[in-house]
C-alpha cells in the first residue's frame, strides 16, 4: 500500500516547483521520476502529441529502456504499455491537447484508484505549467493560472503578494481549515495560538531576506474541530525578475509529530522509572549504540552516564567473553531479533561479575527505534552452579556405590547352574539408575532369577532398588508362582508411602527339567540361546510394578532345550531413541547366537555388539544362566572339614540322587548316611584349618557305592549320639566297611536303589 | 555357614507348640536345642515339637531330641513329637527309638489332647 500522505506532499512540491518558475523540461523530467517513485511503477512515460497529431513523441520518462525517449509512437492508447510487457497501467491526459503521462507495472492490478487520482494531479500540474510555458507572453496573470492549477490538487496551497499578505489559498486549504480564509489575511491566523508567535517570527525573517520559508506548526482542522500538525514550505516567486511574493504548500504531518511526541514523553517516563529500578537497564538507537543506561547500571560499573554512551560500554566486558558476546549481539541487531547473553562485566570493585543481559527491539507504531535491555547480576548463581555440579557428582558417586553394594558382588554358587552377570552404570552426567539383578535358590530346589529397573535416577532410585530386591528375595522364597510373587510385590509397593515404579522380569528355573516359568512386568522378554539359535520367550507380560492396583499379572512357562542358556537384561541394553526396539532386539538375538558358550563371554560379547564402546547412556544389568548337565553315574567331591559343608554336600547329593531315580525316602536315607559319615570325618579332622574330606559316590547297575575318606583317625564310639550315627549308617546301608589308612579313615558303604528294602 | 532352620512358636492350651522347618544337622543342632529350651516358661506343661515341615534331621538332631526331653523332664515338663505317618523321617525316628524319650503323634490335635 502506497502512502497517500507522501503522494500528496510530492504533488504539492511539484506544484510549488511549477509555480516558482521551474524550466518546463526539467519539470516534466522530475514529474516522471516523482510519479514512478510514488506509484512504485516500473516505468513512467510522458508522451507529447506531434504537431500533425499523427503520433506521440516520448518526451521523457523514468525506467524506460534505451531508445524509447525521443521516438515517436502511433496514437494508440496502451501501445507503449504492451510494448513494455506491462501487466497493468494507468494514464492521465496532460493539458487539453499536450499529451499523456502514463505509468506501467509488471504486476497485475498494481494501481489503485488513489494512484489514478494522484497521476491526474501530476498531469494537472504539468498541464497548467505546459500552458504557461507555451503562452508566457499571453498569460500575464500568473495568479489566475495558479489558481486554476492549485485548485485541481488535493494539497494545501497558498500564495502571497510582495508584502507577505495572503492573496490566495486553494480549495484544499479551505477544506482543511473550514474555508474562512480569503485573500488579504495572514495565514498565521489559522495557526494554533501557542504556535502563532513563533510561526509569524519565522515568516517575517524569511520574508525580509526573501529566503525559503520552512515551519512546522499546528493548523486549524475543520473536520476534527481541533488542530493538526503541518509542515509548511514557502518559496519566493518572481515574475520577469521581480519578486512578487511567496508560493507555499502545507503537508499534514500530524501522525508523525504526535508519534514523536508520545515517544519523547514515554521515553522520559521510562527513564525515570528505569532509574528507580534496582535492575540494570539500557537503551540503544537503531544502530545499536547506547543512548541510555540507568542508575542501576552505573552503580554496578561505577562509571558515568557519558562513559557508557555509544560503543564504549563494551570495554567493561571481560576479554574472554567480549568476542562471542558481541558477535551474538551484532547478529541479533542485524535481524532486529531479541538478544540475550551471559558474560562477565567489570564491577565497580574492579572484579568481573557474571551478568545476564537481555535486549528486545522497541517498536513504536510500526517503526523500529532501537533496543531496550535489562541485565541482572547472576554472579552468585553462576558460581553456585559450579558448586552444585560438584554436589551432583558426589551424589552420583554415592548412588553408584550404593547401587554396586546392593548388587551381589559375586553371584552365589548354585549347584547345577552356571551364572554370570554384568552391571554397567550409565554415562557420566546421566545420573545412576535403579537397575538390579539377583539369583536365589528356592526351597523347592528351583532357581529364581530376577532383573529389574526402577524408574528414575539417583539416590532415591538406588535405595528403592535395594528395597525391591529384598522384597523379591523374601516373596521368591515363599511363593512358587512368578505371577504371584510379582503381584505380592505390586501390592507391597502400592501400599507404601514412597511409590516407586519398576519393570521386572522374574523367572523360576527348574535345573533338572529345564522348565521355566516367568512373569514380565513391563519388562523386555528373556532371551533363550539354544544350540539351534536364539529366540525370545514371549508371553507372561503385564504392567510394570507400581503402575496399577489392582493389576493382573500373568505368567508363562516353557521348556529350555538341552544345552540352552538364558539371558535376562534391563532395557538400557536395547533401548535407543533413534532405533525401533524391534531392531535392537533382533541385534541382541543375533549377537547372543554368535557368542561363545561361556556365560561371561556371552555377556561381554552382547555388551560389545549391542551397546558398542564407551559408557552406555542408561545403566544396564545383564544376567545369564545355564542349567548344567546332571552327572548321574558318579560324583566326586572334596569339601572343607567343617559342619557348614554338610548343607552343601546335601545339595550336591540331592541332584545326583534325583537323577538316579531314587525315591524320596531313599534319597533322604542315602543322604543321611553319607552325611553321618561325613560328620564323623569332620569331627576327626585335626583342627579347623585347611583339613578336607572326600566323598565319592558311584551308581551302577542299580547299586550305589559311597566312599567317605578323611585324614583323621576313626573312633568307634564317642558319646551316645555318635554311636547313634553309626547305628544309622549300619542300619540304612546294605553294607558298611571302615578301613583305616595311613593318616586317615575310609568308610565304604553300599546300597541297592529302587528295591523294596525290608526294614 | 549353618544349615537353614526355623522355629515358629505358639501357645496352645498350656503347651508350647514349636514348628520346626528346614534342616537340622551338626552345624545348627546346639542352636535349635537352646531355642527350644528357652521357649518353655515354667508354667507350660509340654513342648509339642512339630516336625511335619522338617526336611532333614541327622543324628545330631536326634541327640537334641533326647537332650531336650531329659532337661524338660527335670522341670516336670514333657516333650511330645508330631510327625505324620508318611514322613520320610519316620524310619530314622523309629530306628533311633526317639519314642522312648518323647511320645510321637500323627497330628498336632492328637498331641494336644
Amino acid at each position: 500500500m502506497r502512502d497517500r500522505a507522501s503522494q500528496q506532499a510530492a504533488l504539492a512540491e511539484l506544484g510549488r516547483q511549477a509555480l516558482s518558475g521551474a524550466e518546463f523540461n526539467a519539470l516534466l523530467h522530475d514529474a516522471a521520476k516523482v510519479a514512478a517513485r510514488e506509484l512504485e511503477a516500473d516505468q513512467v512515460a510522458v508522451l507529447e502529441r506531434t504537431h500533425d497529431g499523427e503520433g506521440m513523441l516520448a518526451r521523457t520518462g523514468s525506467g524506460l529502456p534505451d531508445g524509447v525517449v525521443g521516438g515517436v509512437l502511433p496514437v494508440d492508447a496502451g501501445r507503449l504499455g504492451r510494448d513494455l510487457g506491462a501487466a497493468s497501467s494507468i494514464s492521465a491526459e496532460v493539458g487539453s491537447r499536450f499529451g499523456v503521462i502514463e505509468a506501467h507495472s509488471g504486476e497485475q492490478d498494481h494501481f489503485t484508484a488513489e494512484d489514478a487520482e494522484f497521476l491526474e494531479g501530476v498531469a494537472g500540474v504539468l498541464g497548467a505549467a505546459g500552458e504557461r510555458a507555451g503562452h508566457e507572453d499571453l498569460m500575464r496573470d500568473s495568479e489566475a493560472q495558479f489558481r486554476e492549477l492549485a485548485d485541481t490538487t488535493p494539497a494545501l496551497m497558498w500564495m502571497t503578494d510582495a508584502e507577505g499578505d495572503v492573496t490566495f489559498v486553494n480549495e484544499g486549504w479551505r477544506r482543511f481549515t473550514g474555508g474562512t480564509e480569503t485573500a488579504g489575511v495572514t495565514f498565521a491566523s489559522s495557526a494554533h495560538p501557542d504556535d502563532r508567535e513563533a510561526t509569524v517570527r519565522l515568516w517575517t525573517e524569511a520574508m525580509s531576506r526573501r529566503e525559503e520559508f520552512r515551519c512546522e506548526y499546528r493548523l486549524r482542522h475543520a473536520a476534527s474541530g481541533g488542530y493538526r500538525w503541518v509542515l509548511e514550505l514557502g518559496t519566493p516567486r518572481y515574475s520577469g525578475g521581480e519578486f512578487v511574493g511567496y508560493v507555499g504548500t502545507a503537508t499534514d504531518i500530524h501522525e508523525r509529530r504526535t508519534m514523536e511526541e508520545a515517544l519523547r514523553a514515554s521515553e522520559t517516563i521510562w527513564r525515570e522509572l528505569a532509574d528507580t529500578a534496582p535492575a540494570m537497564m539500557w537503551t540503544t538507537d537503531t544502530d545499536g549504540a547506547i543512548t541510555f543506561v540507568n542508575q542501576g547500571w552505573l552503580r554496578f560499573t561505577g562509571t558515568t552516564f557519558q562513559e557508557e554512551m555509544g560503543e564504549s560500554w563494551a570495554l567493561g566486558v571481560h576479554p574472554e567473553d567480549a568476542e562471542p558476546m558481541l558477535a551474538s549481539w551484532e547478529e541479533a541487531l542485524k535481524a532486529r531479533r531479541e538478544w540475550e547473553g551471559e558474560y562477565r562485566l567489570k564491577h565497580n570493585t574492579g572484579e568481573y561479575r557474571w551478568i545476564h543481559d537481555r535486549g528486545v527491539p522497541r517498536i513504536v507504531g510500526d517503526r523500529f527505534v532501537g533496543y531496550v535491555g535489562t541485565a541482572i547480576d547472576i554472579h552468585e548463581r553462576k558460581t553456585m552452579e559450579g558448586r552444585l555440579l560438584e554436589v551432583y557428582e558426589r551424589e552420583h558417586r554415592i548412588a553408584e556405590t550404593l547401587q554396586r553394594s546392593l548388587l551381589p558382588e559375586r553371584l552365589p554358587p548354585i549347584e547345577g547352574v552356571a551364572l554370570a552377570a554384568r552391571y554397567l552404570p550409565g554415562a557420566r552426567g546421566a545420573a545412576i539408575g535403579g537397575d538390579w539383578y539377583d539369583v536365589l535358590e528356592r526351597p523347592d530346589g528351583r532357581v529364581a532369577l530376577v532383573v529389574g529397573d526402577v524408574a528414575g535416577h539417583g539416590l532415591r532410585a538406588a535405595a528403592s532398588m535395594g528395597q525391591l530386591r529384598n522384597a523379591f528375595r523374601a516373596y521368591g522364597m515363599v511363593e512358587a508362582s512368578p505371577a504371584e510373587v510379582v503381584a505380592r510385590i505390586n501390592r507391597l509397593v502400592m501400599s507404601g508411602v514412597d511409590q516407586v515404579m519398576a519393570t521386572v522380569l522374574y523367572l523360576v528355573l527348574d535345573r533338572e527339567t529345564g522348565e521355566v516359568a516367568w512373569s514380565a512386568a513391563g519388562h523386555p522378554p528373556p532371551l533363550v540361546i539354544a544350540p539351534d539359535g536364539a529366540r525370545f520367550l514371549e508371553g507372561g507380560r503385564s504392567v510394570p510394578i507400581g503402575a496399577a492396583d489392582p493389576a493382573v499379572f500373568r505368567e508363562a512357562t516353557a521348556i529350555l532345550p538341552p544345552g540352552s542358556s538364558l539371558l535376562l537384561y534391563t532395557d538400557g541394553l536395547v533401548e535407543r531413541r533413534d532405533e525401533p526396539l524391534e531392531e535392537r532386539l533382533n541385534e541382541l538375538a543375533e549377537a547372543a547366537a554368535a557368542a561363545g558358550d561361556e556365560l561371561g563371554e556371552l555377556c561381554e560379547h552382547v555388551i560389545a555388539k549391542v551397546l558398542g564402546p564407551g559408557d552406555p547412556r542408561d545403566d544396564v544389568a545383564i544376567l545369564a544362566v545355564k542349567p548344567l548337565p546332571v552327572a548321574d553315574t558318579e560324583i566326586s567331591l572334596t569339601l572343607p572339614a567343617e559342619p557348614g559343608s554338610l548343607a552343601q554336600l546335601r545339595r550336591r547329593l540331592a541332584r545326583f540322587l534325583h537323577a538316579t531315580g531314587a525315591t524320596e525316602l531313599e534319597q533322604y536315607e542315602i543322604t543321611l548316611t553319607i552325611c553321618e559319615a561325613a560328620g564323623n570325618a569332620i569331627e576327626h579332622a585335626y583342627g579347623p584349618g585347611d583339613a578336607t574330606y572326600e566323598v565319592d559316590v558311584n551308581f551302577e547297575g542299580g547299586e550305589l557305592t559311597a566312599v567317605v575318606r578323611d585324614t583323621g583317625s576313626w573312633r568307634d564310639k564317642r558319646g551316645e549320639h555318635r554311636g547313634r550315627g553309626l547305628a544309622i549308617i549300619k542300619d540304612l546301608m546294605d553294607d558298611v566297611a571302615v578301613e583305616r589308612e595311613d593318616g586317615g579313615t575310609l568308610v565304604r558303604m553300599r546300597r541297592r536303589v529302587g528295591e523294596d528294602r525290608a526294614a | 555357614m549353618t544349615a537353614p532352620a526355623e522355629i515358629v512358636l505358639d501357645r496352645r492350651d498350656g503347651s508350647v507348640v514349636a514348628r520346626l522347618s528346614g534342616e537340622v544337622d551338626m552345624s545348627n543342632a546346639t542352636y535349635v536345642r537352646d531355642q527350644l529350651l528357652a521357649s518353655m516358661p515354667n508354667e507350660a506343661l509340654a513342648l509339642v515339637l512339630d516336625i511335619t515341615g522338617t526336611r532333614y534331621l541327622d543324628s545330631a538332631a536326634i541327640e537334641v531330641l533326647f537332650d531336650v526331653s531329659r532337661r524338660l523332664a527335670r522341670r516336670r515338663q514333657e516333650l511330645r513329637l508330631v510327625m505324620p505317618a508318611e514322613s520320610p523321617l519316620r524310619r530314622v525316628i523309629e530306628l533311633t527309638e526317639v519314642h522312648t524319650a518323647a511320645p510321637v503323634f500323627g497330628s498336632l490335635e492328637e498331641a494336644l489332647s
